[in-house]
């Protein structure tokens, strides 16, 4: 995904010839690097000051200039209250924050380094879109729809590589899920790079068992495909890379509250730190992996 | 250096103090003694006369532009940008701190208006006003507290100039009337701390009109390096004398037509002194 972005970064630069892009001193790692080999006039790196990179970012954004934002997840915490004050600006600002780096698939760097909470900090701010890409195709298609009109747009990538699993000429629609296979005893929601192991268990499961639906953007959430489906199976298990609590889980839970009360389970992180570890051995420690996901589809509602 | 003469700007910060009282009275609530310590310091920006304004055209691209960083000094925005023609003052006085107005309790950014930032947690808007400055070729001046150098991610600002590049076309100039909320303010070192990130530096009497037209006019025509002007001020300056630079003030209107009073006799006092 990291790859996917900076080739995006790069060939947005093209694209928009006014378009602004920092980082804070992880631009090796961003690969926002890409960006600044390309276009060092229109590329800023603060260092290790990521308020500062974020009020910048926004002084630019407020001459009505595109901005993209880029830093590893878990620095992002820094620079909270300028992302508030920055979305505070109005609609003509055009803002990006692309946040690499998150979850428990950064892996051996440890709990310090894992962003577990990054979607319920940002779905927690008013104005911001949050955007979860499945893969590096929907990196790019994503990428590309953000650029195409002022507001802000937070986008959730992941440090190690996650399989191809959208079309890479696939239209990226903001608010839109995508389904991946139909079933009518479960409808499984998942986000991120959890979607493909989703796919996975759904394909365990059987023909016909599963829908899977894959949510890419978390604000706004596509209710009318999600309702759609819970109502033809009436169970729910939702997936994510993330805390349960502020994550999809919960955004999920509150929309079936409101609209219709159904049984769910969440794959998800608890609330706590988390342990140093490769990501596909965190995936079977905190139970984010195909066989956890297939045991909560085979057990929800029915204990 | 200034557009009319100072002696009508002297009647224009009288004005204002005058309208400040009356506004913050109505309203009930809001930041007096804040906005009366930074009448000369605003007036002194926009009638300067290379300030570059459009009342008709709030975006103008080539506007200079002053970023509020201590956002709860709205009140004399709003107040001052009914005075530059871009609304009329009853505006203000019908909508301060009402629902959906423009003039909520700490600014909205709104060009139309001449608002342009958002405001409020402090300590935030020094660094978008540098970065609107590095990106534009207008004279970007920001109004900062002194308060605000106690966040360290303002003390950092001084470093953008050497680490990322210096915005000559941006002016600092700081509010420093040594108090906050619950606490005295002593910027210690600032001064030198910026000349030494290669700022230009100068300290004035933040009440005397010429002396800031005179360090303003100085930064606008040097462009080299940014530049910070500390304006020696004094919080609730020609209010009620009992209350005006005493601790313990921060954010209290007058509540009561005895408090009210005080006030406007407090300013009557200093236009005889």
């Amino acid at each position: 995904m990291r790859e996917a972005f900076g080739e995006a970064l790069v060939s947005a630069g093209q694209t928009w010839n006014n378009l602004h892009v920092f980082d804070a001193g992880t631009k090796n790692s961003t690969m926002s690097i890409m960006f600044e080999k390309e276009f060092p006039d229109r590329f800023l790196t603060l260092g290790i000051n990521e308020p500062g990179m974020v009020g910048l970012a926004t002084g630019i954004a407020m001459n009505r200039k595109p901005v993209v934002i880029c830093d590893m997840s878990v620095f992002l915490h820094h620079a909270l209250a300028q992302i508030r004050a920055a979305a505070r600006q109005g609609d003509d600002i055009h803002m990006i924050i692309a946040a690499t780096h998150t979850g428990i698939a950064v892996g051996p760097d440890g709990g310090s380094a894992h962003d577990t909470t990054d979607i319920g900090r940002m779905r927690l701010i008013p104005e911001f879109n949050v955007i979860t890409p499945f893969d590096g195709n929907q990196v790019k298609q994503a990428m590309i729809t953000a650029l195409e009109k002022p507001g802000f747009y937070y986008l959730r990538l992941n440090r190690p590589p996650v399989p191809i699993i959208t079309d890479p000429d696939e239209k990226f629609i903001i608010g839109k899920a995508k389904k991946f296979s139909d079933g009518n005893s479960v409808t499984i929601l998942a986000t991120g790079d959890r979607v493909y192991p989703a796919m996975l268990a759904a394909e365990e499961l059987g023909e016909g068992y599963a829908d899977v639906i894959g949510i890419s953007t978390i604000e706004p959430l596509d209710e009318e495909a999600i309702l759609e489906s819970v109502k033809k199976t009436g169970r729910v298990v939702t997936v994510e890379d993330h805390m349960k609590f502020g994550g999809l889980y919960e955004t999920i839970a509150g929309l079936l509250a409101s609209k219709r009360p159904t049984i769910m389970r969440g794959v998800g992180l608890e609330r706590k730190f988390t342990t140093s570890g490769m990501p596909d051995e965190l995936a079977t420690i905190y139970k984010i992996d195909v066989p956890s996901i297939i045991e909560a589809c085979q057990t929800v509602g029915k204990d | 250096m200034f557009k009319i003469p100072v002696e009508d700007l002297k009647d224009k910060a009288y004005n204002l103090r005058f309208n400040l009282i009356e506004l913050l009275y109505k309203t009930g609530s809001g930041h007096l003694d804040t906005s009366l310590s930074l009448v000369e310091i605003w007036l002194s920006i926009v009638y300067g006369n290379k300030y570059r304004f459009d009342p008709d055209n709030g975006s103008m691209v080539e506007r200079d532009r002053i970023f509020l960083s201590e956002g709860h000094a709205c009140p004399l925005q709003y107040l001052i940008n009914a005075d530059l023609g871009y609304y009329n003052k009853e505006e203000v006085f019908d909508g301060m701190r009402q629902p959906f107005s423009p003039f909520q309790g700490h600014s909205v950014r709104n060009l139309k208006y001449g608002i342009e930032n958002s405001n409020g947690s402090l300590g935030i808007g020094l660094w978008q006003a540098y970065g609107n400055a590095i990106d534009c070729d207008s004279t970007v001046y920001c109004l900062a507290g002194d308060g605000e150098f106690q966040e360290p991610l303002s003390l950092s600002i001084f470093a953008a100039a050497t680490n990322l590049r210096p915005a000559g076309n941006f002016i600092l100039l700081v509010n420093n009337n040594e108090l906050a909320q619950d606490s005295k303010i002593d910027i210690g070192p600032l001064l030198e701390v910026a000349k030494s990130f290669n700022w230009q530096t100068s300290s004035v009497d933040g009440h005397n009109i010429t002396a800031i037209g005179e360090a303003i006019q100085y930064s606008v025509e040097n462009l080299e390096k940014p530049s910070i002007i500390i304006c020696k001020t004094v919080k609730g300056k020609d209010g009620d004398p009992a209350l005006a630079g005493k601790l313990g003030n921060h954010g209290k209107p007058p509540k009561t037509e005895e408090e009210y009073l005080a006030h406007i006799e407090g300013l009557k006092q200093s236009r005889r002194n």
